[in-house]
C-alpha cells in the first residue's frame, strides 16, 4: 500500500461524516443501541481519565513494555537474522524448526508465559519478545539471503573481505526488508503486551479495557479501545516517519505496509 | 575429463551466475527442533510443573481424547474458524474488488477502513462481547473482523492492477453482469484473494484461539485456559502442540485448496 | 581450428613489436556442468594466451560459453581437472589482483543505495588514502563522461550512463586487465556507437588489456587487436584472427575501409562456413 502523501480530502469527509451521523443518531437518542455510547461520550472519558491521571501510568506500562520488548526482540532478531541469512550450511539445517515454531499460533504461548512467569510484567514481556522477534528474524533472514546474486559476484570481483561484503552489500541491501520486519514486530510486540494484559497481567491498558467491559462502563471501554488504537497507528507512523529518513527506502520497498 | 564440481561459492556457471536461493527450507532442519525436545524428554521429569517432558504431553492429550473432550473442542474451533474464513473471504473480496475498481470509493472509504485495520483485533473483543454475549456469533464476528482485512487490501490490489482489456473483452461479448463476475472477474481475482487468504489464515487460527481463551467459549483455545488455570502444564504444553498442528494444518488446507483452484493459472500467477 | 599455439607464432603475430608480455596464459581449459542425468561439457581444449595491452575479443554466438571463459579469467569460476589457468604465471584460483570484469547486467552490479561516485570509489575503499580515491574516482568520471554526475543515483540515469558508471568504477581501480562481458549488448545503437568509441579512448589513453565478450561482429572487429571464434558443441576456439587496423579508428572511416570490410567479410565466410559444412 502506498503511503497516501496528500491529504485525502474526501477520505477524511467520509470518516468525519460517519463520527458525526454516529453522534447524531446515539447521542441525540433517536436511535439506542444498547451499550453503544456516542462519540461525544466516549471523547468525554477520554478527557476525564486523562484529567484525572488514571489512564497515564498505564499507557506508560504498555507502551514500555512494547518499546522493551521490541527493542529485545530486534537484537535477538537481527543478529540471529544475520548469522541464518549469511550461513547458507546454517539456514538448511535450522529453518525448517524455525518456521515450526514461528507457524504455531501466538495466542498459544500466553498459557506458556504464564506457567513460568506468572501472573507479572516478565511475563508479558517475555511473550512480547518471543513472539515479534520470529517476524523480525524472518524478515531479516530473506532480507540478506535476497541480495541480488550479481552484487556478491562483485563483491568477490573487488576482493572484498567478509566483513566488508556484509558491512558495504549485504547489510544495505537487506535493509528494506529488515525494516519492515522492524515495523510489524512493533505492531506485534504492542498487540502481545495488550492481550496478556487482557488476559493475565493486571496492569496497562489491555487490563483497564477488560476491567471497563466487565463493569460496563461502555463510554470508558471504547476510551481504552480508542488509546490502544491511537498508540498502534502512532508508533506505526513514528517508525515510518524514521525510515522515511533514509535515502531511498520508498524506493527500494522499505515502507511496504 | 571427470566431471567437475566448481569448488568455490559459484555453484552454477550460466552467464548470470544466479545462486539457486530456494524459498522452501530443507526438511533436515527441523533437527534442532527434534534434539531439543529429546534432550528435554531425557533431562525432564513428568511432575515438574514448569517444564514437564515431552512424553507427558502425549500423556495429558491422550487423558482430554479419553475424557471425550479433545476431539469436541478441536472440532468447534474448527467450525468457528471455517465459518469465519468462509465469511471475511466473501465480505473481503466483495468489499475489495468495489473499493478497488472505484477510485472515487478507494478515496472516500479508505481512511475509515485504514483505522478500523489498525486496531488491534485482540482489543476488540471485549467490546463484541458486550454487545454480542458469549456466542459462536460473536466468536465468528470477532475472527472474520481480524482477518478481512489481507483479503481486502489483497483483492484491492488486484482489482485495480485487472486488466482493462479483460473488462473490454467482457463488455464486446455482450456478457450480462452475473456471467462478467463469475466468468471473468473472480477467475481474474483469484491470485490475489487467495493470497490474502493465505495471509489472513493464520491471523484467524490466532483469533479463534484467543477468543476461545477469554471468552471461555468452547475449543481449543479454552482447553488451553482451562489446563492453565488447573496449572496442569503437562496438558498446556501439549495443547500448545495441538494448536501448533492446528495452524500448520489450515495453511496446508489452504495451501491445497489454493492450487486445485488456481491449477489453470498458469505460473507466476500471484504466488509468491 | 588453428589456434596459434607456438611462441614462434605467437611472436610472429605482432610484426615489429617483439616478444609480447602475457597476461593470461589458458592451456586444455575445459568446463562441464553437472546437470540433472548428465554432464554438459561446454568448453573443450581451450587454447590460448592473452598479451598485454592488445583488445581481444572473444566472438561467438549465444551460449557458446564466452561467458563461461570470461568468468574463468576473472576467477570468478573454476575449470575441470587437467585445465591450467595462469595470470602473470600464476595460478588463478581467486579474482586475481588488478583484473577487474564489467557485468553485462549494469543495473544489477551497481549499488542502487550509492550515488554515482561512491560506486565508483567502492573498488578503492580501504585500499588507498582518501584523497588518492578522490582523485582516481575523479580521474576515472572524466574518462567516461560522467563527472556531472557524480552526485546522481544510478536509478536516475540511462541504461547507458550507468554502464559507464560500472566501466568507470573498473578504471578507478588502474586495473592491468578489464574483463568485459558484453557490455554494450543490452543498449541502442547510438549509445552502443558512442560506448565503443570511448572504450577505444580508454584503450589507448590507460595501455590496460582488454578481454571483450561480444555476439556482435562488426563491433569485435571495430575494437580489436584480435578477434577468437568461440564454435561448437563443446565450444572451442575455432578460428583466429589479427586486426590489422589502423591505431585511430572512426565509426564512418574506418568501418567504410577496405581491410575492415576484408576482416568483416572473413568472419562472415567462416561462419557461413560453418553452418553448411555441420
Amino acid at each position: 500500500m502506498t503511503s497516501i502523501r496528500r491529504i485525502n480530502g474526501p477520505g477524511l469527509m467520509v470518516a468525519a461524516l460517519l463520527l458525526v451521523l454516529w453522534q447524531a443518531l446515539i447521542g441525540s437518542g433517536l436511535a439506542t443501541i444498547e451499550y453503544l455510547p456516542a462519540p461525544a461520550s466516549i471523547a468525554r472519558a477520554i478527557w476525564s481519565l486523562a484529567a484525572q491521571g488514571q489512564i497515564f501510568p498505564e499507557l506508560a506500562h504498555t507502551l514500555g513494555v512494547a518499546l522493551l520488548a521490541w527493542a529485545i526482540a530486534a537484537v535477538i532478531g537481527l543478529s540471529l537474522g544475520l548469522l541464518l541469512g549469511c550461513s547458507p550450511f546454517a539456514w538448511r539445517h535450522t529453518m525448517a524448526s524455525i518456521e515450526l515454531l514461528r507457524s504455531m499460533p501466538s495466542v498459544a504461548f500466553v498459557p506458556v508465559s504464564l506457567l513460568l512467569f506468572g501472573f507479572s510484567v516478565k511475563m508479558e514481556l517475555a511473550l512480547a519478545v518471543y513472539i515479534a522477534q520470529w517476524l523480525i528474524l524472518v524478515n531479516t533472514v530473506d532480507g540478506v539471503r535476497g541480495v541480488t546474486p550479481q552484487l556478491l559476484e562483485v563483491a568477490r570481483m573487488l576482493r572484498m573481505s567478509r566483513l566488508e561484503r556484509t558491512v558495504k552489500i549485504v547489510l544495505p541491501a537487506a535493509m528494506p526488508v529488515m525494516l519492515v520486519g522492524l515495523r510489524l514486530g512493533l505492531t506485534v510486540s504492542l498487540v502481545m503486551a495488550v492481550v496478556s494484559e487482557m488476559i493475565c497481567n493486571p496492569a496497562g491498558l489491555g487490563y483497564q479495557l477488560v476491567f471497563e467491559q466487565r463493569a460496563l462502563q461502555t463510554d470508558r471501554m471504547f476510551a481504552y479501545l480508542a488509546v490502544i488504537g491511537a498508540l498502534g497507528i502512532l508508533l506505526n507512523a513514528a517508525l515510518l516517519l524514521v525510515a522515511r529518513l533514509i535515502p531511498g527506502v520508498e524506493r527500494r520497498g522499505g515502507l511496504a505496509a | 575429463m571427470r566431471a567437475v564440481l566448481p569448488r568455490r561459492a559459484s555453484r552454477t556457471a550460466g552467464p548470470q551466475s544466479a545462486r539457486k536461493t530456494s524459498k522452501v527450507p530443507p526438511l533436515r532442519g527441523v533437527v534442532p527442533f527434534l534434539l531439543f525436545l529429546c534432550l528435554w524428554q531425557l533431562v525432564g521429569t513428568d511432575d515438574s510443573v514448569f517444564y514437564p517432558r515431552p512424553s507427558s504431553w502425549l500423556q495429558a492429550l491422550s487423558l482430554l481424547s479419553r475424557q471425550g473432550v479433545l476431539w469436541p473442542a478441536t472440532w468447534s474451533t474448527l467450525t468457528t474458524l471455517a465459518l469465519s474464513m468462509v465469511v471475511a473471504t466473501l465480505v473481503g473480496a466483495a468489499v475489495g474488488y468495489l473499493v478497488g475498481r472505484s477510485p472515487p470509493a478507494d478515496r472516500a472509504l479508505l481512511p475509515t477502513l485504514e483505522f478500523l485495520r489498525a486496531t488491534p483485533a485482540a482489543a476488540v473483543v471485549p467490546v463484541f462481547l458486550v454487545f454480542m454475549g458469549f456466542g459462536r456469533d460473536m466468536a465468528i464476528t470477532v475472527v472474520t473482523f481480524a482477518s478481512v482485512w489481507p483479503i481486502l487490501l489483497n483483492t484491492r490490489a488486484g482489482a485495480r492492477a485487472l486488466n482493462p482489456v479483460l473488462m473490454d473483452s467482457a463488455r464486446s461479448l455482450h456478457l450480462g453482469p452475473w456471467a462478467r463476475i463469475t466468468k471473468i472477474v473472480i477467475p481474474a481475482l483469484m491470485p490475489s484473494i487467495f493470497l490474502g487468504v493465505r495471509v489472513a489464515a493464520p491471523v484467524a487460527v490466532v483469533m479463534t484461539l484467543l477468543v476461545e481463551f477469554i471468552v471461555q467459549f468452547y475449543g481449543v483455545g479454552s482447553l488451553i485456559a482451562a489446563a492453565q488455570r488447573d496449572y496442569a502444564s503437562a496438558a498446556v504444553y501439549g495443547l500448545v502442540v495441538v494448536a501448533g498442528i492446528f495452524g500448520l494444518g489450515v495453511n496446508s488446507m489452504v495451501a491445497l485448496v489454493e492450487s486445485f483452484c488456481l491449477r489453470h493459472h498458469g505460473p507466476g500467477s500471484g504466488r509468491r | 581450428m588453428d589456434p596459434a599455439s607456438t611462441a614462434a607464432e605467437r611472436v610472429a603475430i605482432f610484426p615489429g613489436h617483439g616478444a609480447r608480455a602475457v597476461s593470461f596464459e589458458c592451456r586444455r581449459v575445459c568446463v562441464e556442468f553437472q546437470l540433472a542425468q548428465s554432464i554438459r561439457r561446454v568448453l573443450s581444449d581451450i587454447d590460448f594466451d592473452v598479451y598485454d595491452g592488445e583488445f581481444l575479443s572473444i566472438l561467438g554466438a549465444s551460449g557458446s560459453g564466452k561467458t563461461t571463459l570470461l568468468r574463468i579469467l576473472g576467477g570468478l569460476l573454476f575449470p575441470a581437472k587437467g585445465s591450467v589457468v595462469k595470470f602473470k604465471g600464476r595460478i588463478v584460483d581467486s579474482p586475481p589482483e588488478r583484473v577487474v570484469t564489467v557485468f553485462q547486467d549494469y543495473a544489477s552490479s551497481l549499488l542502487p543505495w550509492r550515488s554515482v561516485e561512491k560506486n565508483v570509489a567502492l573498488g578503492l575503499e580501504g585500499r588507498t588514502t582518501p584523497a588518492a580515491r578522490r582523485q582516481r574516482v575523479a580521474a576515472a568520471l572524466e574518462m567516461v563522461g560522467l563527472s556531472e554526475h557524480a552526485k546522481d543515483y544510478p536509478w536516475q540515469l540511462s541504461g547507458g550512463m550507468q554502464q559507464r558508471v560500472q566501466i568507470a568504477r573498473a578504471l578507478a581501480m588502474e586495473p592491468s586487465v578489464l574483463l568485459m562481458d558484453e557490455p554494450f549488448g543490452s543498449l541502442d545503437a547510438m549509445t552502443k556507437a558512442s560506448l565503443q568509441d570511448q572504450l577505444h579512448k580508454v584503450h589507448l589513453e590507460t595501455g590496460a588489456t582488454i578481454v571483450f565478450i561480444t555476439h556482435d561482429i562488426e563491433e569485435a572487429v571495430y575494437l580489436s587487436n584480435r578477434v577468437l571464434i568461440l564454435e561448437g558443441k563443446p565450444s572451442t576456439i575455432a578460428k583466429e584472427l589479427i586486426v590489422d587496423l589502423p591505431r585511430e579508428r572512426d565509426q564512418v572511416s574506418t568501418k567504410e575501409s577496405a581491410p575492415y570490410l576484408a576482416l568483416r567479410h572473413q568472419i562472415y565466410d567462416f561462419i557461413n562456413g560453418l553452418k553448411y559444412s555441420t
